[in-house]
C-alpha cells in the first residue's frame, strides 16, 4: 500500500496543474517543491498565452496575479544602429484577452495555493533526490535517506530536469536542445510604463526581437515585456554558436541588448530589481523524451514542451495543458487501479490530440529556421539597408525598390541559391 | 552595470555545507576551451592565472554549465531543500 496515490515533483505550472486535477477528483496527492516559497526558483519571460487555466479555475483571470493583458505585440530585428519591426496593436485583444504578462514567483505561489485548496498536500523547501524503484516500476521518490511511496510519480521539474536525466528517463541535454535565458526586471511607476508604451487600463506590451548586432555568428533573441509596475527585459542565447565563438560572455549579450539605442530609452531610470537566468527548451519535438513508463509521467519543461516559431513563444500554457493531461491520465489509472506503462500511455494519446504535441509535431525543425543565419544576420541587415536607402534623401535621383534590393543583396554574403532555399524553408516551416 | 553589481541585488540562502555543483580540477586543468567561463550567466566560472576558479555561492541554478561543459567535469545537483537562489519576482 503506497503512502500517496501520486507524488508530483515540482510546483510550477505543470506540477501544480497535475496535482490540482488529481486532488480535486479525490486522489491523495503530495506536491513536492524544492523552492521555498514555491516559485522562488522559477523564471519565465514571461507571457502566459491561452486559457488553459480556465479548465481548472474558471475564475482565474479575476483572481490570479496577472500583470497586464497584452494588446501590443511587436516582432522585430535590431542591428547595431537600427530597429525594424512589425508593431501590432488591436482592440480585439482588449475584448478577447489572450496573453498576460506574469512574474513567476507570484504566479507559482498562487498556483501552489490553488493546488493546496484542491486538496493536495504541498510541501516546500524539500529537494527530491531521485526515484524509488521496484524492478522496472517507479514506486515513489527518494529524499535524504528516506523513501516516500506512491502509485504514480509525475515529474514536473522544469527545464533542468535533474531526476529525469539522472534516472535515465531522458537523453542528456545537447547544445541545440536548450538556450540560455537571462532576464532583468526593472522597477517603474505604473504611470511611467503607461506613458512610455502608450498603454491604458491594464493593457500591456510584448516585444520580441532578433538581435542582429552580435558578432562571430553568435545568435540570440531579445524580449521586452511590460508588467504592472516593472519591465522584464531578457535574452535567449543559442549555445551552439556561443560555444563555436568561445569569446563572448552570455551576460554581456544581456547588457548589450539593454543598452541598444532603441531599447535603452524604454528602461531608462528603472531600478534593477532582479537578475535571473534559466534554460529555455528549444529542441522541438526531437527533444521530447518518452513521456510515460511504469509508475511515472513527465510534464512541462521536463518533457521539453515549448514552442517558438519566431512569432509566438510559448511554454507555460503547454506546461498547464500537459499537467492537466497527466492529471486526467492519473485519474483513469486510479479508477482501474493500474499504473502500468500501457495504461499510462493514454497520456501521450491525450497530448497528441491537443495543441501541445500537435504544434510540436507540425512545426518539427522550426528551430533550424528561428536560429538560422537568415533570421539573425541576413534579414536584419538586408532590410536595414533597403529601408535606409529608401527613406534617406540624398539629393540624388531616386531608385526603384528592386534596384535598391539588388544592391543590398550584392553587399551581403548570401548566394542567391541558398537564399531562395532558406526563404522557402522559412515560409514552409513558420 | 556590470555582472557583479547585478548579482548583488539577488537574495541567496547559501548552504555552506553543500556545494551543489562541483568540478573536477584535473579535467579543468587540461580543458582546451573553458567554455563555462563564457556560458555561465552568473560568472561563477573564471580563469585566474589560467586556472579555473569556480564559486557555487553565486549560482542561480539555471543548469547552463551542465550543458556547456562537454568534458564531463561539471557534476550538477540541486541545492538541499530551500537553499540557494531565492527569486522574489521570477
Amino acid at each position: 500500500m503506497s503512502e500517496f496515490d501520486a507524488i508530483v515533483v515540482g510546483a510550477g505550472p505543470a506540477g501544480t496543474s497535475a496535482a490540482s486535477k488529481m486532488a480535486s477528483s479525490g486522489m491523495n496527492v503530495l506536491l513536492v517543491e524544492r523552492g521555498d516559497p514555491p516559485g522562488s526558483k522559477n523564471v519565465s519571460g514571461g507571457i502566459l498565452w491561452g486559457k488553459d487555466l480556465s479548465k481548472l479555475y474558471p475564475d482565474w483571470e479575476k483572481t490570479a496575479p496577472l500583470e497586464r493583458f497584452i494588446t501590443n505585440k511587436v516582432t522585430g530585428f535590431l542591428t547595431e544602429d537600427s530597429s525594424i519591426s512589425i508593431d501590432f496593436k488591436t482592440k480585439r485583444f482588449e475584448r478577447q484577452r489572450t496573453g498576460y504578462s506574469v512574474l513567476r514567483t507570484k504566479l507559482d505561489g498562487w498556483l501552489a495555493k490553488k493546488a493546496k485548496d484542491s486538496g493536495a498536500t504541498v510541501i516546500t523547501g524539500i529537494t527530491v533526490d531521485g526515484l524509488a524503484r521496484d524492478g522496472n516500476k517507479v514506486i515513489g521518490v527518494r529524499q535524504e535517506n528516506d523513501v516516500i511511496t506512491s502509485d504514480l510519480v509525475v515529474l514536473a521539474e522544469g527545464a533542468n530536469p535533474r531526476i529525469a536525466i539522472d534516472e535515465g528517463l531522458r537523453q542528456p541535454i545537447n547544445d541545440h536542445d536548450v538556450a540560455i535565458g537571462i532576464k532583468q526586471v526593472f522597477k517603474f511607476s505604473e504611470q511611467t510604463i503607461n506613458e512610455r508604451f502608450n498603454l491604458r487600463n491594464g493593457a500591456g506590451f510584448a516585444g520580441e526581437y532578433s538581435l542582429g548586432f552580435l558578432n562571430n555568428g553568435v545568435k540570440a533573441g531579445g524580449f521586452l515585456y511590460t508588467n504592472k509596475d516593472t519591465i522584464s527585459l531578457g535574452v535567449v542565447i543559442d549555445i551552439f554558436d556561443l560555444r563555436k565563438d568561445n569569446s563572448t560572455y552570455s551576460f554581456d549579450i544581456m547588457e548589450k541588448f539593454a543598452s541598444h539605442p532603441y531599447i535603452a530609452p524604454y528602461i531608462e531610470g528603472g531600478q534593477l530589481q532582479e537578475y535571473s537566468a534559466h534554460l529555455v527548451c528549444e529542441g522541438g519535438i526531437d527533444y521530447v523524451p518518452k513521456l510515460y513508463g511504469n509508475g511515472y509521467l513527465i510534464a512541462g519543461d521536463s518533457a521539453g514542451f515549448s514552442f517558438s516559431n519566431g512569432m509566438m513563444i510559448q511554454g507555460m500554457n503547454y506546461a498547464i495543458a500537459s499537467g492537466i493531461a497527466a492529471g486526467e491520465t492519473a485519474i483513469s489509472a486510479k479508477e482501474s487501479n493500474d499504473y502500468s506503462e500501457s495504461m499510462l500511455s493514454s497520456y501521450e494519446k491525450k497530448l497528441s490530440s491537443s495543441e501541445v504535441l500537435m504544434d510540436m509535431r507540425n512545426f518539427r525543425g522550426i528551430q533550424n529556421v528561428t536560429w538560422s543565419p537568415l533570421v539573425h544576420e541576413f534579414i536584419p541587415k538586408f532590410t536595414e539597408g533597403i529601408l535606409y536607402n529608401m527613406f534617406n534623401e540624398t539629393g540624388e535621383p531616386k531608385k526603384h525598390l528592386f534596384e535598391i534590393a539588388l544592391e543590398n543583396f550584392a553587399g551581403s554574403k548570401y548566394d542567391r541559391k541558398s537564399l531562395v532555399l532558406d526563404l522557402y524553408r522559412m515560409m514552409r516551416r513558420m | 552595470m556590470n555582472i557583479e553589481e547585478k548579482l548583488a541585488v539577488l537574495n541567496y540562502k547559501t548552504d555552506p555545507t553543500y556545494p551543489h555543483i562541483t568540478v573536477n580540477p584535473s579535467i579543468c586543468e587540461t580543458c582546451p576551451d573553458h567554455f563555462c567561463t563564457f556560458a555561465c550567466p552568473a560568472r561563477c566560472y573564471t580563469l585566474i592565472d589560467g586556472k579555473l576558479n569556480f564559486k557555487y555561492e553565486d549560482c542561480v541554478e539555471c543548469g547552463t554549465c551542465f550543458v556547456a561543459c562537454s568534458h564531463g567535469s561539471v557534476k550538477w545537483t540541486n541545492p538541499k531543500g530551500g537553499q540557494g537562489i531565492k527569486y522574489k519576482l521570477g
